[in-house]
């Protein structure tokens, strides 16, 4: 099917249904907000995370603390596909609050350093946020200040790395390769010794 | 003379080894019995077919080949353990039981000893076990075991008074201790006690089913919460002793409820002549339809929490007990 | 002799303080215990039977898969996430898709979301079961397991018929459902349809289901000592169980009517009629209470779902050989038999995800138990736990 151009310029111009929510949300927080595919994302800088979250819970009535994660974003990853376009190297530190009554949800999302990812904990404003951010700490390597205890959540005690950091191989893909071509390549160590050996 | 005297005398050594033999395959036939009646009215309520396969038909010998099993199983005794105590307890919790045997009557004159504190000794005896069991909870090293144990021990404490004091009003009723005396004096009166004292009955029951830490009183093994408490840590013939105590302890307990409250070994009607032969069978089928209600609500009920059961037992079935035997004694003197 | 009052006082009052100081004992609940569910570990100080500080210990499941998915494409990952909650398998899988259909803006034909539909709420009476089976079990009474049980496999056997799987259907295919779906042999010639008669079967498990329901009701709520056992037990308040995340029957029991199938538009479910079931006192009862009731509100959507089922046609929208989900980040959620299940998804335009958070139910929902199990009975620890109806391989993901 074609669509006449005007057409499609009226659908861009049509508002999202959630545009309006966004915005308060946006304005609130005093920060960006963007739409994307029915997830309303709100950007905030990083000192203002803690305020951000207040504003959510006491003001926007968002009292439902959902999660909260991190994405490493990367231009070099030792495990998975690489992105197509070069990014800036950075840790973007999200949570989803929601009400319970209407069902409407942010996304808060805030940039972190990534040498040296470190933010005040949410424990204060929403209590649950204690185990999602031991799992951030142990996955992503940030650090949460005044978190009590910040201990492996899931990695064993002596478990060196940051699992989730895109730098952090994905051992079986470095002795196995994907994907697909696993059943015609011997394994690593059964390959023919190199023919260079010198014979000294 | 001496004549006569040497055989008393192998008269009571070999009358005591009978006996003892008596005992000795009746508490394993017992716990099979039961065990098994077990296994399938379980079976039956849960809508399963329970043991199938073994002996054939029935699954009859399904027990027979359990037991086979428990003696090839190894002999676990936990290196922390109090070696000594922890072998010592299923003993003395076997034994417990064993000895209430004794007085039981399974007839007109078919008793092993009628003694004349006959109900006495059997309610002070029945405590040996719990000693037992408090004695393999805190040898086993392992805090499970030991939380079963002080749970069996503080339910044996709660529950021990209103046994006793729901034997009172019996006791008052018959006018003698003797657990013969109390079948006679029903068989004198008439009618079963459970007819008047049929609050003692109740009582006798549900302190009856907390002495046999079963379900809805199952604290001390509480298999959800405790991993089996006290019996964690025991593995081959040694829980075999705790799994035949258990069931030998529920024929027990049933026959002395059924001697005291059912008529025993007599049922109305049945001439007396006959209850010589007819008196097991009588109680027996007494004791099936006991032990039967206790299955019952092992697998209906849930289990209550300690503390729930200690206010059961001290705010509500002591003074039950109390005010049942002040109505009989009131009642035996007016009338 | 000299009695020296001073020691003597000093004595006495030493022996006080001895009296009273009892040393405390550290309990180890799990990793292998019958009622964590698997390999949950609480360790709990314990002062005679209440426990305080009690410190849940997880991980002993946790596979990685947030980390794994950013290796596999958008076909495969449906395998994994089957095995998150492995009681309700199915419903892992719909967030995931729907989110990856949302970047791909796709448009499922309207018989395969009510195929979808149907599976996620037979996922939901078989976990509910799963429950109604294991919770009286942990208070002690085994025999309304076989009940629950024998009519999840009623459901189960059905859930087999069509997606071939018991736990893990890996049934979702990206725009739609497996071609083939459950059509007897697999010759191209076959409609890819739904087996033959499975909506009537459907139709009466579902009315034997709701008959079942009675059932477990009479032997259950009519029990004494089960109300004792749970009335105002491990109260949770609503402002507590939301600032920790708890969500799905747990929230509702608190006296939140929210539920994700009314807010949400991951399935047509506003075409049914059906009501969200809240409890009064979020006590352990009421926890299972709101669980039987959905379980007849479930049956009651399915048998919805099958009168109005749209006729047979195509379950496959047009997608080409080689999933790539255009760039993009979304977050779906749904509403999972243990509470909110939620995927974020974020592509850029390869043929795997970038990231994909997975936000599971039972996490958030077991995180309340340091605060909900402070100085209680440690019977009741198993009461309350096993009224929260966690999965592990949803709390480790």
């Amino acid at each position: 099917m074609t669509s006449s151009p005007s057409e499609t310029e009226a659908a861009e111009v049509t508002e999202h249904p959630l545009q309006g929510f966004a915005d308060a949300v946006a304005e609130a927080v005093e920060g960006t907000a963007e739409i994307h595919f029915d997830t309303v994302k709100v950007t905030v800088p990083a000192d203002r995370w803690l305020d951000t979250h207040s504003v959510a819970r006491d003001e926007l009535d968002l009292v439902f603390f959902s999660w909260l994660s991190a994405i490493d974003w990367s231009n070099e990853v030792a495990a998975g596909d690489p992105l197509s376009d070069e990014v800036e190297e950075r840790i973007e530190l999200m949570t989803t609050v929601g009400d319970l009554t209407e069902g409407k949800r942010v996304t808060f999302s805030t940039t972190l350093d990534k040498a040296s990812p470190s933010i005040p904990t949410l424990i204060g404003v929403y209590a649950g946020a204690n185990w999602h951010e031991r799992e951030a700490a142990e996955m992503f390597g940030i650090d949460f200040e005044g978190h009590p205890e910040l201990v492996h959540l899931y990695l064993p005690n002596g478990f060196i790395g940051n699992p989730l950091r895109k730098s952090y191989p994905l051992l079986s893909r470095e002795v196995k390769p994907w994907p697909g071509t696993v059943d015609v390549e011997a394994m690593p160590e059964k390959e023919e010794p190199s023919t260079e050996n010198p014979e000294a | 003379m001496i004549e006569t005297l040497t055989s008393v005398f192998e008269n009571f050594w070999v009358s005591l080894a009978g006996k003892l033999l008596l005992v000795a395959l009746m508490v394993p036939l017992i716990g099979m019995v039961l065990g098994f009646a077990e296994m399938k009215l379980s079976a039956k309520m849960q809508a399963r077919v329970g043991p199938y396969f073994a002996g054939g038909r029935w699954g009859w010998a399904q027990l027979i080949a359990d037991g086979i099993k428990f003696f090839q199983k190894e002999d676990i005794i936990p290196e922390e353990a109090d070696a000594p105590v922890f072998k010592a307890a299923p003993i003395l919790v076997l034994v417990g039981t064993v000895a209430l045997f004794v007085v039981i009557p399974f007839g007109p004159g078919l008793i092993f000893n009628d003694l004349d504190v006959g109900i006495f000794y059997a309610l002070a005896i029945s405590s040996l076990s719990t000693v037992g069991v408090l004695m393999a909870g805190w040898s086993s090293a392992n805090k499970y075991s030991l939380i079963g144990g002080l749970r069996a021990a503080g339910q044996l404490i709660a529950y021990e008074l209103p046994l006793v004091l729901a034997v009172v009003g019996t006791v008052i009723m018959a006018g003698t201790m003797s657990m013969q005396g109390i079948v006679e004096a029903q068989i004198a009166a008439g009618y079963p006690y459970v007819i008047l004292q049929f609050v003692g009955f109740g009582i006798f029951m549900i302190a009856a089913l907390a002495e046999l830490t079963r379900i809805p009183f199952d604290m001390p093994i509480a298999e959800s919460e405790l991993v089996m408490g006290y019996v964690t840590e025991y593995s081959g013939f040694r829980f075999l002793f705790f799994f035949l105590a258990e069931f030998a302890n529920m024929f027990t307990m049933s026959a002395i409820a059924a001697t005291l409250f059912l008529g025993g070994y007599w049922l109305p009607g049945v001439p007396e002549d006959v209850l010589e032969f007819a008196g097991p069978f009588i109680l027996l089928g007494k004791v099936f339809l006991l032990a039967f209600a206790m299955i019952w609500f092992r697998w209906t009920f849930p289990r209550f929490r300690e503390d729930q059961l200690q206010s059961l037992a001290w705010k509500w079935l002591v003074p039950l007990a109390l005010v049942n035997i002040a109505v009989t004694a009131i009642l035996k003197v007016v009338l | 002799m000299v009695i020296d009052q001073d020691a003597m006082r000093h004595l006495s009052e030493a022996q006080v303080s001895v009296e009273l100081a009892t040393e405390d004992m550290t309990l180890n609940i799990g990793p292998q215990h019958p009622s964590t569910h698997g390999v949950l570990r609480l360790v709990a100080r314990v002062d005679g039977e209440r426990a305080y500080d009690v410190k849940p210990v997880i991980g002993y499941m946790h596979r990685g898969y947030e980390k794994l998915s950013e290796v596999r494409t958008y076909p495969q990952i449906t395998a994994l996430i089957n095995r998150i909650d492995w009681v309700s398998g199915y419903a892992n899988e719909v967030p995931f898709i729907v989110a990856a259909e949302k970047l791909m803006e796709l448009e499922v034909p309207q018989r395969a979301q009510y195929i979808r539909l149907i599976l996620t709420e037979m996922a939901r009476i078989s976990s509910h079961l799963v429950f109604m089976a294991s919770y009286p079990l942990e208070l002690g009474a085994a025999t309304p397991l076989f009940f629950a049980l024998r009519e999840r496999e009623r459901v189960l056997d059905l859930l087999e018929g069509v997606t071939g799987g018991r736990f893990h259907p890996n049934f979702n295919r990206i725009g739609g459902v497996k071609p083939n779906a459950g059509a007897g042999p697999t010759t191209r010639k076959t409609p890819q349809d739904l087996p033959a008669g499975f909506l009537n079967d459907t139709r009466d498990a579902m009315d034997k289901v709701l008959e079942v329901c009675d059932e477990i009701e009479d032997l259950v709520a009519g029990n004494e000592i089960i109300l004792a056992r749970t009335k105002g037990i491990g109260i949770l308040p609503p402002e507590v169980a939301a600032a920790y995340g708890v969500s799905g029957p747990n929230l509702r029991a608190s006296g939140v009517a929210f539920d994700l199938r009314k807010v949400e538009n991951y399935l047509p479910y506003e075409d049914f009629d059906f009501s969200v079931v809240t409890g009064e006192n979020g006590d352990c009862w009421d926890r299972w209470w709101v669980r039987l009731e959905e379980i007849r509100e479930s049956a009651k959507i399915i048998q919805q779902a099958i009168d109005g089922m749209p006729p047979s046609g195509t379950l496959q929208a047009k997608v080409p050989k080689i999933i790539k989900v255009p760039a993009g980040e979304t977050y779906v959620r749904a509403e999972n038999p243990k509470g909110e299940m939620g995927y974020y998804l974020v592509s850029d335009g390869g043929l795997g995800p970038y990231r994909l958070k997975i936000r599971s139910a039972s996490f958030s929902n077991i995180s309340i138990l340091p605060w909900i199990l402070e100085g209680i009975l440690v019977p009741d620890i198993i009461a309350i736990m096993g009224s929260l109806d966690f999965v592990l391989g949803d709390v480790d993901r």
